[in-house]
Parts: structure tokens; sequence; C-alpha cells
């Protein structure tokens, strides 16, 4: 600490030829102080924070009946339970470490299984997806959105890359006119257009449409990440892969997409970051999610002007949620063997 | 004697002009170790990559382990022949992402449908084999080139082939590494494995093969037995090649 303090006083003060420069270091310093400790007041002395305190079931499940409110509750420590496991994991001594295998396994049963809590049926009474809300929501909407879009956006990129004209043409039309279309179009297209075209006794849910929606929309993207992992996994490994009998699909399954797959693991994370926060915009389209749970708090006469601090307590939720997959997918980055080092010629 | 690799007058041309092998006829038979040799561009690796399926050729006809093949590429006749035949890579090709151990086990389980454990009791005893029995936990990146070109070996063995091909197995290492790989080879051969190796190795040529195919510019100049080649070599070109190799 002392070394990196001397440093800094070297470079903003002693290195300073002309006394303005310091004058306006001064000034700038003061006036960032003035800022934060106003701010910090304000958080602390200024703000009414009721909104927030009296609300926070209405955030975690919004309008979930109240005497069920449990399995939505259950099912967000559940899943805090296994990000906190999951980033835990390399502080952990080896005899309560668990295989990455079985961890991804339980991520994904976590899926179904929310499903099951918040919709009802084994023996729990039924909830109208009417009444799903909150952060839990928000999170059902990712992950779903997400799971859809991973296997649609590999298949849409290995399409790409077909050597058949017909499939690699259809693919790409479809990537890129999905990318040309803005989200809130396909959105506005599932929720509001798609039941006009429908005969009248189909009604298909609308967090499932809000869900293929996504999907749809993100696959897109992520067939391009995909492809730039692909693009990276060099011909000789394909070659390899042949030269042992391995059948077209198996090359790719065992082969190149584990390799590619891992290439691609920073650009999925932005785009499954990215999906988190567009789930937001179901709100203009009436799902109750984070943002919408919001907006009709701060449509109640007893909140109002409470703008501010309902903003920045969802921030602050965004910000965990956000950190906390980011950090995932940093860990899985990291694991296994760091990649290609043999495949690049020396 | 059964005939491992039959090849009729197999041409082969790159970008519609350059030759990469034209008229070549050649036969190897069973437990002959052929070694391949020629500058650069010659189509000596070519030569070897059409015999499984990776380069397709473009006249001619092939017969490899008793499998035709012809110009136009029969996908199925293909797998056949690529599960009979190993091949052994420059760059090692090792899958990154994969252990030492599954590396091997790969192409058994999901080709040959051998049971995991077999199969891995079977990499093991490759490994061994090899001498590097240690290794099989650890990932292609941890591992020197003369112990990752090893394991290309093994892998290659685990399909319990009848023909391996070598393509220049020795060019990517470093000096002091090349004699594990060698050594490898020799007992290879002396097992009695059919082999085609293309190498720039005088001595394991002259030691280990039955007979010298020697190449330029896509033509066969000499096929003849290695002691004649390496003492009495008939063409102008080759004598010119292995002065220009003893320097």
């Amino acid at each position: 600490m002392t070394g990196s303090w001397t440093a800094y006083r070297k470079r903003l003060l002693q290195a300073r030829r002309h006394p303005l420069q310091t004058v306006l270091s001064v000034v700038i310093l003061a006036l960032i102080a003035w800022v934060v400790w106003s701010t910090a007041t304000w958080l602390v002395f200024g703000a009414d924070w009721s909104v927030v305190s009296e609300n926070l079931p209405l955030f975690a499940v919004g309008a979930y009946p109240e005497n069920e409110r449990w399995r939505p509750c259950l099912w967000l420590g559940l899943l805090c339970l296994m990000t906190a496991t999951t980033l835990l994991q390399p502080l952990m001594s080896a005899r309560w470490r668990i295989s990455g295998l079985a961890l991804s396994w339980c991520w994904l049963a976590m899926l179904p299984f929310g499903l099951l809590l918040l919709a009802g049926g084994a023996g729990l009474p039924t909830v109208s997806s009417r009444d799903w809300g909150g952060l839990t929501l928000t999170v059902l909407l990712t992950g779903f959105s997400g799971l859809l879009a991973l296997p649609l956006g590999v298949l849409l990129a290995l399409g790409r890359r077909s050597k058949l004209t017909l499939p690699r043409h259809l693919c790409r039309f479809y990537i890129d006119g999905m990318r040309a279309v803005p989200l809130i179009a396909v959105l506005f297209f599932g929720q509001l257009l798609l039941p006009l075209f429908l005969p009248v006794d189909i009604e298909i849910n609308r967090v499932l449409r809000a869900v293929v929606a996504f999907a749809l929309f993100a696959a897109a993207y992520v067939a391009e990440d995909v492809r730039g992992g692909l693009q990276a996994i060099p011909s000789t490994q394909l070659e390899a892969a042949a030269a042992l009998g391995l059948g077209p699909w198996q090359i790719q399954q065992l082969v190149v997409l584990p390799q590619a797959l891992r290439v691609a693991v920073p650009a999925l994370t932005n785009q499954a970051i990215g999906l988190l926060q567009n789930t937001s915009l179901m709100a203009i389209l009436g799902l109750v999610e984070l943002l919408g749970i919001s907006r009709s708090l701060l449509a109640n006469p007893a909140y109002i002007g409470r703008h501010l601090e309902t903003y920045i307590w969802l921030a602050g939720l965004y910000w965990l949620v956000c950190t906390a997959m980011a950090l995932m997918a940093r860990q899985l980055e990291r694991q296994g063997p760091s990649a290609s080092t043999s495949a690049i010629p020396s | 004697m059964t005939i491992t690799v039959r090849a009729e007058s197999i041409t082969k041309t790159f970008n519609g002009s350059q030759k990469a092998l034209d008229q070549v006829n050649l036969s190897v038979n069973h437990g002959e170790v052929l070694v391949v040799m020629g500058p650069s561009g010659s189509g000596k690796s070519t030569l070897i990559r059409t015999f499984n399926g990776l380069e397709a050729i473009d006249a001619g006809q092939l017969e490899i382990v008793g499998i035709p093949l012809d110009s136009d590429q029969d996908e199925r006749q293909i797998r056949r022949i690529r599960r009979r035949v190993g091949m052994v890579f420059q760059q090692f090709n090792l899958f990154p992402h994969l252990s030492i151990l599954d590396n091997i086990t790969l192409a058994p389980i999901r080709v040959r449908k051998i049971s995991k454990a077999n199969a891995e009791e079977r990499g093991r005893g490759l490994l061994a084999q090899m001498g590097i029995a240690d290794q099989a936990m650890k990932y292609p990146s941890e591992l020197s080139g003369g112990q990752q070109q090893r394991v290309a070996i093994a892998r290659a063995l685990a399909m319990d082939p009848e023909l391996m091909l070598f393509d220049e197995p020795t060019s990517a290492l470093d000096p002091e590494r090349v004699k594990e790989v060698l050594d490898a080879m020799r007992r290879l051969a002396a097992d009695g494995m059919t082999m085609i190796v293309v190498t720039h190795e005088l001595g394991f040529a002259r030691e280990v093969a039955d007979r010298v195919l020697f190449m330029d510019a896509g033509r066969v100049v000499e096929l003849t037995d290695s002691s004649t080649f390496f003492t009495q070599a008939k063409e102008e070109r080759s004598r010119r090649f292995l002065n220009q190799m003893a320097h």
C-alpha cells in the first residue's frame, strides 16, 4: 500500500511542473468528495426506504398468492445457495468439492424444479402464470430463454458453416434477419400480435410466449458467438478426429463443440447478462417482473415521488445478479486445461 | 502374402493445374515398412493422406485393407477404412480438452463401441508400452512434444489398426526428443505392424524400412528396397537428394 501511495504522490504532485495543474487536481478532488458526501448523506438520512422495506416480498415474488409465497421464496433461496456453493468451490478443501459436471446438472435441474414450484402440480395447488412476478419471474425468464437459445444458437452456427447450400442460406437468413429486428418488436409480436393470428380458443401462456420470443431473438446472437468459437478450432482437429473413424456428428459433438464453446464463454456471458437486462422490457408489455412490479408500486399513492429510491434499489439488485453470473462464468472459463496449447503448431 | 495398400495410377491435382500426384502406382504388403522420401512439395504427405480419405483422388483406383476407394469418395467406405487405418500427424493433433487417457479411449468407445472399462485398460497398456504410463490423467498441454507424439501413436493403436500412416512424425520435435518417438516406431515395426512413414530421418529409413519410395513433383522416382536405395540408387535425382541430406 505504502509503495503504491508513494508512486501516486510522485505522479500526482511531485512530477507536476505547473502550479495550475496542482490547483486543478485539488479542485477536482474536492468536487468528487462533495458529490460522494452528499450522495452518502442522502442515502442514509435523506432517502425514505419504506418503499423498499415494506415491499420486499413483492419485489421477490410479485403478486403471488400470499399463503403460497414460500414456493418462489424457496426457489430463490436454493438459487442463492447454489450460487454461493459454486462461487466458493475454489476455496473449499478437496473433500467438500463437487465435480463441475454434478454442479452443472444441479443448475440445469433448478429450472424445471423452479417451474414446478411456481406453477404447481404434483400435490401443490396450481398458481396461474398471471400471478408470477418480481425477481422470481425475471430469473425464470432469463433462465429458460437462455436454456432454449443456447442449443438453438449452436444449431444455427453449425448450419451456417454447413457444406449444404440450403441449410447454410436458411441459417444465414435467419441470423441476419433476427439481428435486423429490434428486440421490442419481436416481443410485441409475441405478446400482442400472435394472439390475434391464433384462433380464439387457443391461448398460449404469456410467460411461455415471452420465453420463446427471447429465445428466438437471443439464438441469433448466440449463433454468431458460437461461430466465432468454431472458427478458432483448427481444421487439424477435425482431421485427427476423422482419421480415427468418428462420424461428422460425433466430430462436432465430441471434439469441435466442447472446444468452441469454451472459447465462446466470455461472449456467451455477455449475452446472458444482456438477456437478463432485456427481460425488463416485458414491463412495458404487461409482465410484472422486477421492473414491472416497481412501476406498479410507484403508481401507488402511498409511494408517490419515491422513484429515486426504487430505481437505486433495482439497480443494486440487477448489479448483484449480473455480478454473480459474471463471477460464475469466470470460474467456468478457468475450469479444465488451458485450451488449444497443443492444437497450435509450436 | 496379403496386400494392405494397392494404388493404381492415382492422380491428384490442386487448384486445377498443380499436380500433387501423377499416375502413382504402389503396393504395400502386410507387415511391410515403407518409408516415403522426397523434397518438400513432392506429394509425399498428399499420397498417404489419400490412403485414409483425408484427400480425395481425382483419378485412379485405391484398395486399402481390402476396401476399394476411387475418385467419388463414398463416405461409408472411407469410414470403414479409417476404423482400420491409424494415422499420426506432424503436429500430434491431440484433443486439448481431453485428458491423455480420454484422447486414447475416445474412438474405441465411440466408434468400436468398446466398454469404457475395457478401453481404459487397453489405453493404459498402450501408454505403458509407449513409456508414459504416468501421464494418463494429464492434459496434452502439460506434456512435451515427444510425449504428445507418443500419445498420438497410442491413440491410433487403440483402434487396433491393420495399417499405420505416419506423416512426418518427428519434424515438429526438438532434436533430443526425436529419438524417443523413433524408438517407439521401431518397436512397432519389430512387432510386425504394416507402416507407411513419410520422414526425413535417414537413419530410421536405413535401419527399419523394408523399401523406400522416393518421390519428386508428384511422381514416383524410385521404389526399391532400402539397402539398394542408400547404397546404389538408380536415379540421378535420388542420389542428388541423398547427397544433400547427408550434408
